[in-house]
C-alpha cells in the first residue's frame, strides 16, 4: 500500500511538473523579440571588423555589455557559450550611467574603472533606460572602438550606429554609417544591405566634427 | 566465321575491312558520347555548385537576420540560368526559407527531402545542396535544381552526329575496301581462273600473271613452276607412251617370231617324242619277246634235259656191271654236266622270272625270313652264321626277298676257305633307304671283279672247282634294283667281303605289320 500511494504521489508529480516547465518556457512576445535581437546582436559580430588594436590578443574574449536596465532575461542562454570570430563570448551587464555615478561618487578611481570597463566592450546595448544619457555615453566610448546598438528611435542621430526597430512584428535594424567610420569598425555590405534605414551625415556635419 | 568462310574472298575482304571500320567506328563513338556525358555532368555538378555556393554567400546574412525577402531577392538572380527550375534556401532548423521557382515549372517541382550536402541525379534533373556557413558555423542550407533536358538534346543531337558521321564513314569505308581489295583477291581470283582452266581444259602450258611481289606473287611463281613441271612431264609421259607402243610392236613382232619358232620346236619335239615312244614300245616288246624266248627256251629245254637224265639214270643202274671203270664214269660224268645243265636253265628261268611273274606284296619280317634262309642252307659247322642286329620289317615279295638274302648267303658259304668260317648279317638305316650287309671273312673279290660278278654266267672260280651257275648275283642284282636299291660289294683280298644292298624305306603300318608278317612267314 505504501509503495502504490509512493508512486501515485511521483506521477502526479511529474504530471503537474511538466506544464510548469512548459510554461517557464512558454515565451510571452516580449520574450521572443528579446531572443531575436540576443542572435542579432550576436550576429551582428560577425558582420562588423573591428580596428587591429581592439582585437590584439586572440585569447580575450569578445565582450557585449549590456547597459541599463536589462530586458534580455535569460534571451542569451542559447549564444552564451557560442564562439564568434575565434573568440570566447562574454556577456558582461553593466550599470546605468545614473548609478554608476552615484555608486562611484566617492571613488574617482571607481568611476574610471567603470568606464574603462565600458569602453573595454566590443558591442554595447544601450537599454532604453539609458535613454536621457545616450550622447553622454557615446561622448563616453568616443575612440574606443565600440559598436553601440540601441532600441530607441533617434538613437542614430544621437550618434549611435545601430538601432532596431520593430516592422510587422518582425525585429528589424537602423544603421548609421557615420558613426561607424568614427568608431573605426567596418560594417559588411551583406548587413548593409539588410538595415532598413542606413543614416549617413552630410559631409559638412563630418567636416564639423 | 562459317559464314565468312564460304564467302567469296572478294565479298571476304570487305566484309573483314566493314567490320573492323565500324566496330572501331562504333567503340570510338560510344566511347565519344559516354566521355561527353560524363563531361556535362561533371560540368553541371560543377557550375550548380558554384552557383549554389554563391546564392549560400549572399544568404547568410539574411539568415543570420531572418530577412526572407532578401534571400528570395538574392534567389531572384537564378532566373538569368534557364536550365534552374527551382532553388531555395533551408534555415538551420531545415525549415523553407526561401523558395524559387522557375515560371513554368513551378507546378513541375517540389522541394525535396532534405539534404544537407551533395548532389544527386533524379528524373531528368540535377540536383545540388550546399551549407550556408556563418563564421565557422551552419546556418543553413541552399539546394538548386536544374533541367538536365537540354544537356540530354545536347547528347541526342551529338548521337546523330556521331551515327550519320558513322554511316557515312562505313560507305566510304565500303566504297574504299570494294576498290582496294581487288588488290588482293585480284591476283588470286586470276590464279583461281588459270587453275580452272587448267584442270577443265588440261591445257598446261597456261601460265598465270604475276601482278605483284607479295606472298600471292610467290604463290602464282610456285603455282606456274608446278605447271612448268606437269608439262614437262606431261610431255615427257607422252613421249614414254609413243615409245612404250613402238616398243610394244616390236616386242609383239619379237614374240610372235618366237612363238612360230616354239611352235616348230614344238612339233620337232613331238615327233621325236613320238619316235622315242615307238622306240620304246619297239624295245620293250623285244625284251618281252627275248625273256618270253629265254623262259619259252628254258622250259623246253628242261623236257629232253630229264629225258637225258633219266636215261643216264637207268643207263648207270641197269647196265652198272657192262661198264667198265671208265665207261662208269663218263656215265657219272654225264649225270653231273645234266645236273649243272639244269642248275643253268633252273636259273635263267628264275630269272626271266623276276619283273614278269608279279606276287603279291606283303608285310615281311625279316627277323623271322633270315633265320628260316640260315636254316635252310644248312651250312657246315665250321661255319656260323648271325644276325648282328635287329632287321626291319618290309613291304615285298616274299619270294624275291628270300631269293637275295639266300644267293647272298649261298655264296658267303660256297666261297669260305677259313677252318672257321663267320658270316654276319646286318642293317643300318641311312638317308631314307635300309642299308643291309652280308659280311663274311672268306678270300675276298679283286677290285677289277667288283662289276663282273654281277654279269650272268659270270663266275671267278673254274666250274669244277665249285659248283656255280653265275646266275645268283645277276638275279639278287635284278631284284635289288627293281625295288628301287642298289647292290654293290667291298673286298680286300683274304679278308673277306661285304655286299650291301639298299631297299626304299617304305611307310610300314608300324608295330602292327610285325604280328601279320610272321603269319605269313608260317604259311
Amino acid at each position: 500500500m505504501r509503495i502504490k500511494t509512493y508512486i501515485f504521489v511521483v506521477l502526479a508529480l511529474a504530471l503537474f511538473a511538466a506544464p510548469i516547465s512548459v510554461q517557464a518556457k512558454d515565451d510571452s512576445a516580449q520574450n521572443r523579440e528579446y531572443q531575436v535581437k540576443a542572435a542579432f546582436l550576436y550576429n551582428f559580430i560577425k558582420f562588423v571588423d573591428w580596428p587591429k588594436e581592439k582585437m590584439a590578443d586572440i585569447n580575450e574574449p569578445i565582450i557585449i555589455g549590456i547597459m541599463g536596465k536589462d530586458p534580455f532575461g535569460d534571451a542569451f542562454e542559447p549564444i552564451k557559450d557560442k564562439q564568434v570570430k575565434g573568440r570566447k563570448l562574454v556577456i558582461n551587464r553593466l550599470k546605468g550611467l545614473e548609478e554608476l555615478k552615484k555608486s562611484s561618487e566617492k571613488d574617482k578611481s571607481k568611476l574610471q574603472r567603470e568606464i574603462e570597463a565600458l569602453r573595454k566592450c566590443h558591442l554595447l546595448f544601450i537599454c532604453s533606460s539609458e535613454k536621457e544619457n545616450f550622447e553622454e555615453i557615446i561622448e563616453t566610448l568616443e575612440g574606443s572602438s565600440v559598436l553601440t546598438v540601441e532600441e530607441t528611435a533617434g538613437f542614430l542621430e544621437s550618434g549611435g550606429i545601430i538601432n532596431f526597430i520593430m516592422e510587422e512584428k518582425k525585429v528589424r535594424f537602423e544603421i548609421n554609417v557615420t558613426a561607424t567610420k568614427r568608431a573605426k569598425l567596418k560594417i559588411r555590405s551583406q548587413l548593409l544591405r539588410l538595415a532598413k534605414r542606413v543614416v549617413e551625415e552630410k559631409p559638412s556635419d563630418e567636416a564639423k566634427s | 566465321m562459317s559464314i565468312l568462310q564460304n564467302m567469296a574472298i572478294k565479298h571476304k575482304l570487305i566484309s573483314i575491312i566493314m567490320l573492323a571500320c565500324i566496330t572501331s567506328l562504333v567503340l570510338a563513338g560510344a566511347a565519344f558520347i559516354g566521355w561527353e556525358r560524363s563531361t556535362f555532368r561533371s560540368e553541371m555538378v560543377d557550375s550548380l555548385s558554384t552557383q549554389a555556393e554563391m546564392i549560400a554567400e549572399n544568404c547568410t546574412a539574411a539568415l543570420a537576420f531572418q530577412d526572407a525577402e532578401d534571400a528570395k531577392q538574392t534567389l531572384q538572380a537564378l532566373h538569368v540560368e534557364p536550365s534552374i527550375v527551382f532553388g531555395c534556401v533551408y534555415n538551420k532548423d531545415s525549415k523553407l526559407f526561401a523558395t524559387y521557382y522557375r515560371d513554368y515549372a513551378e507546378i513541375k517541382v517540389h522541394p525535396s527531402e532534405f539534404q544537407e550536402i551533395g548532389f544527386s541525379f533524379a528524373e531528368g534533373f540535377l540536383t545540388v545542396y550546399k551549407p550556408i556557413v556563418l563564421d565557422g558555423e551552419m546556418v543553413g542550407t541552399v539546394c538548386l535544381r536544374s533541367d538536365m533536358s537540354p544537356m540530354y538534346a545536347m547528347l541526342k543531337h551529338n548521337i546523330s552526329i556521331i551515327v550519320t558521321v558513322v554511316l557515312l564513314s562505313s560507305f566510304a569505308a565500303f566504297l574504299v575496301s570494294s576498290r582496294l581489295q581487288k588488290v588482293i583477291s585480284g591476283p588470286i581470283l586470276s590464279l583461281a581462273e588459270v587453275a580452272k582452266v587448267v584442270s577443265e581444259k588440261k591445257d598446261y602450258s597456261t601460265r598465270a600473271l604475276k601482278q605483284s611481289n607479295d606472298e600471292v606473287g610467290l604463290l602464282i611463281d610456285a603455282f606456274n613452276e608446278m605447271l612448268e613441271q606437269i608439262q614437262q612431264r606431261d610431255s615427257a609421259l607422252v613421249d614414254a607412251k609413243e615409245q612404250l607402243e613402238v616398243r610394244v610392236e616390236q616386242r609383239t613382232a619379237e614374240l610372235t617370231t618366237a612363238n612360230e619358232q616354239l611352235t616348230r620346236e614344238i612339233a620337232v619335239r613331238k615327233k621325236a617324242e613320238e619316235r622315242q615312244a615307238q622306240l620304246l614300245k619297239q624295245l620293250e616288246s623285244t625284251n618281252k619277246e627275248l625273256n618270253d624266248f629265254a623262259y619259252v627256251v628254258s622250259h623246253d629245254l628242261k623236257a629232253p634235259l630229264r629225258g637225258i637224265s633219266t636215261l643216264a639214270n637207268w643207263m648207270s643202274t641197269d647196265y652198272a656191271d657192262k661198264f667198265d671203270e671208265e665207261g662208269r664214269g663218263q656215265i657219272n660224268l654225264l649225270l653231273s654236266r645234266v645236273d649243272r645243265m639244269h642248275n643253268l636253265i633252273e636259273g635263267i628261268l628264275q630269272y626271266s622270272r623276276v619283273g614278269r611273274v608279279k606276287e603279291q606284296k606283303l608285310q615281311v619280317n625279316l627277323n623271322e625270313l633270315v633265320p628260316d634262309i640260315i636254316d635252310m642252307i644248312a651250312s657246315p659247322e665250321n661255319i656260323t652264321v648271325t644276325v648282328e642286329n635287329e632287321l626291319p620289317v618290309i613291304e615285298c615279295e616274299q619270294t624275291r626277298i628270300t631269293q637275295v638274302f639266300q644267293n647272298l648267303l649261298s655264296n658267303a658259304v660256297k666261297y669260305m676257305d677259313r677252318p672257321q668260317g663267320q658270316i654276319r648279317v646286318g642293317c643300318v638305316e641311312e638317308n631314307g633307304f635300309w642299308k643291309f650287309s652280308v659280311a663274311d671273312n672268306g678270300p675276298g673279290i679283286e677290285e677289277r671283279h667288283f662289276e663282273k660278278i654281277f654279269q650272268i654266267f659270270q663266275t671267278l672260280s673254274p666250274r669244277d672247282e665249285v659248283e656255280s651257275t653265275g646266275v645268283g648275283l645277276t638275279l639278287v642284282k635284278k631284284i635289288v634294283e627293281m625295288y628301287g636299291g642298289k647292290i654293290w660289294v667291298e673286298s680286300k683280298m683274304g679278308e673277306g667281303s661285304t655286299f650291301f644292298f639298299t631297299l626304299l624305306k617304305q611307310k610300314v603300318g608300324g608295330k602292327n605289320a610285325k604280328p601279320q608278317a610272321s603269319v605269313v612267314s608260317r604259311r
